[in-house]
């Protein structure tokens, strides 16, 4: 009963993880309408510049996470101003040629900047070590993911429920053509929106520095499990996007524990069941 | 005086004209302009340093080879590809090499899953391609044993080190009995498990295989199949995700708590020096408690002769890095396809191939001897536990177990391992 639990508990810690990218993911589509295929490339960027600052400038941890997602909202700001903003009016396909197309840019980018070799730098002291939870030591680590993923949450939810910004947001949202006409500036919310989405990929990446492996090639493993998530919460829906998160993240870690030799065939056939079944996702309205 | 300075300044012109007419009249006796090597590696992502050691290798064994005038006067040129660890990509850079660039031979390859995939292009390719690390036993047992597929020759161990070395140093250990992998998702996992579990069962019926998890090439985490080989409360464990993904997972494996509760750790290839750079701090607080174990297919510091240290010196002077056992294995078979070549004054494919035969050659790592019936260049490597050496700036193998190869190397006729789950 106890391994359970403990591998529950794992579980959301991965889920905070796959969380921070699929939030981010689909707050760009629910408001842009953009399915941005380099969401994953913006997840690589920020453990890049967040081992850039931590681990080779030695700068403190959490000062290392806010440049990583500065730097990585500017680019961001740099993809939607100077790409995507020329090519709403256009056929889909475009955007996925495009985002793609900054898949291939940004992992050979960080080729020749970092070179191809992975990078690990130490883990805080104050994170490192374990806490004993049913009977076990659970890593202090994984517990910081596990609350900076929830606090996300919450500021999420009450960034678009309770704050001007987000009701502008979110009538940018439902409706572009009647917010532009009340006066709302829409490309600058766009702007807006896309840079913040990109700030939470760079958050889920550099959170995991110390932890996991940083190399090129990341960005497209995340991606992956990013659009399995949104696709069975949803498309455009948080809330689905956060509890498809929990399901997948502790799913899989169950499938480590019960049935280790097809683990990754589980949230594939959990995607299935969910586009076979409710093909707009569990919480899409 | 005129006249006897331009006598002189004549005989100068033609001195160094004849300087410079001397290389070209020790012409290549093998009528190509240049021996080429095509060289393959994983050189990006978390596998990086290994291409980037099997690369430094056969930089340095050309160098050295082309400074003493080549094989049979002929100088060497290489062209090295990144395999991104992707079969689809080894195959088309073999097609590439060969077919396009016009390598004479091919160095390399990392992953056992590109090797097979290579293995039955070489042969309609007709190219020999010296493996230097890919370590599954199904590419010589299965490949060249059974199915003859001659132009794959392996310079490096396999698996077989991996696994029986494991199982005979472990056996003597009464108290571990639970042991429980964590193993690579691919061909190479599930042999070195299921390679060790065979040899273990004969000397200790009572050992127990109480959990194995899977995790493929780009994990990010490790954590849940941490956490779950943990819940079976094994003695030990054997893991397999190797070069960057093995220091993440000893780094999330040290952070449960894991070293509080198992007795070894072995970590297949843990002894590669991109490894222990990676967990020097680790290892210099003791945070393994002298139970990590770990294997490689060359170290640095074994054999403890005088062609080992001055390989090491030249190398670090060269490339500011020790070596790693990809760099001396390719290193190793660069000289091999030279003393093949001379031997058989040839490029042809079935000539040097005979020429291979008998062959036993001093390396860094030690002596190597062909074994003909497989293709293999059977040699020497210890395992050992990861402790720190006042000699050396990072980790390295100490508590060295030595045994002789023929002791762990498998032989023909080959029995079958499962290659799977």
């Amino acid at each position: 009963m106890d391994a359970i639990a403990f591998q529950g508990l794992i579980g959301l810690s991965m889920a905070m993880y796959l969380w921070l990218i699929s939030a981010g993911l689909t707050i760009i589509f629910g408001v842009l309408r953009i399915i941005n295929f380099a969401h994953g490339s913006l997840f690589m960027m920020g453990a890049y510049l967040a081992f850039t600052f931590y681990g080779q400038l030695g700068l403190p941890f959490w000062l290392a996470i806010l440049l990583s997602l500065l730097g990585v909202g500017l680019l961001g700001l740099v993809m939607e101003r100077g790409f995507l903003r020329r090519i709403y009016g256009i056929d889909e396909a475009y955007q996925l040629l495009l985002t793609f197309g900054f898949i291939l840019i940004l992992d050979d980018a960080v080729k020749i900047i970092w070179g191809g070799v992975f990078k690990i730098p130490a883990i805080p002291p104050f994170l490192d070590g374990a806490w004993r939870v049913f009977g076990r030591p659970f890593p202090v680590y994984n517990a910081f993911v596990i609350a900076v993923g929830v606090a996300v949450a919450v500021g999420l939810w009450a960034l678009f429920e309770k704050t001007w910004w987000g009701r502008i947001v979110r009538a940018t949202a439902s409706d572009r053509e009647m917010a532009n006409a009340i006066g709302v500036n829409v490309p600058r919310v766009f702007s807006g929106v896309f840079v913040f989405g990109s700030m939470l990929a760079a958050l889920g990446g550099a959170l995991g520095t110390p932890v996991r492996v940083v190399a090129p090639g990341i960005g497209a493993a995340m991606i992956i499990q990013a659009f399995i998530i949104t696709v069975i919460g949803g498309l455009g829906n948080l809330k689905g996007a956060f509890v498809a998160s929990l399901i997948v993240g502790i799913l899989s870690a169950y499938g480590t524990l019960f049935f280790p030799v097809f683990e990754l065939f589980l949230i594939f056939a959990i995607m299935a069941v969910v586009l076979l079944l409710r093909p707009q996702g569990l919480f899409a309205r | 005086m005129k006249k006897h300075f331009t006598a002189l300044s004549v005989l100068f012109f033609f001195t160094l004209l004849l300087l410079h007419a001397a290389p070209a009249e020790a012409q290549c006796q093998l009528g190509v302009p240049a021996i080429k090597i095509g060289a393959q590696g994983a050189a990006s992502g978390p596998h990086a340093d290994y291409g980037r050691q099997i690369e430094m290798g056969a930089t340095m064994a050309i160098e050295e080879i082309n400074a003493a005038g080549g094989i049979l006067g002929c100088k060497l040129e290489m062209k090295f590809m990144d395999d991104e660890n992707k079969a689809a990509t080894g195959v088309k850079n073999a097609r590439y090499l060969v077919a396009e660039w016009g390598a004479h031979f091919m160095v390399g390859t990392d992953s056992s899953g590109v090797a097979m995939a290579m293995g039955p292009v070489l042969a309609e390719l007709k190219r020999i391609h010296f493996f230097t690390h890919a370590a599954t036993h199904r590419l010589t047992e299965e490949l060249v044993a059974e199915k003859g597929i001659k132009e794959i020759v392996r310079v490096s161990v396999p698996v077989y080190q991996d696994a029986i070395v494991a199982a005979l140093i472990f056996k003597d250990r009464p108290e571990i009995k639970r042991w429980a992998t964590i193993g690579a998702d691919y061909e190479y996992g599930y042999v070195a498990w299921n390679m060790f579990k065979e040899t273990l069962r004969k000397y200790r019926p009572d050992a127990e295989f109480v959990a194995a998890v899977w995790a493929p090439f780009l994990t990010l985490d490790f954590s849940p199949h941490v956490a779950a080989v943990m819940a079976q409360k094994p003695d030990a464990i054997l893991a397999t995700p190797w070069a960057g993904e093995a220091v993440m997972l000893l780094r999330q494996a040290l952070i449960q708590g894991v070293f509080d509760q198992v007795q070894v750790w072995w970590q297949a290839m843990g002894g590669s020096v991109d490894v222990l750079e990676g967990i020097a701090s680790e290892v210099q607080r003791d945070r393994f408690k002298g139970k990590l174990w770990a294997t490689a297919r060359y170290i640095h510091n074994w054999p403890d002769t005088p062609e080992n240290k001055a390989f090491n010196e030249r190398f670090k002077k060269r490339w500011a890095r020790l070596p790693n056992y990809s760099a001396e294995t390719t290193y190793s078979a660069l000289f091999i396809i030279k003393a093949a070549v001379e031997k058989s004054r040839s490029l042809e494919t079935a000539k040097v191939i005979e020429g291979l035969k008998g062959m036993q050659i001093n390396n860094p790592g030690g002596l190597r001897v062909f074994r003909a019936e497989d293709q293999q260049f059977i040699y020497n490597v210890p395992a050992g536990r990861v402790v720190m050496d006042p000699k050396y700036p990072i980790p390295v193998l100490g508590d060295l177990k030595v045994f002789a190869a023929k002791d762990y190397y498998r032989h023909p006729p080959f029995t079958p391992v499962a290659a799977t789950k």
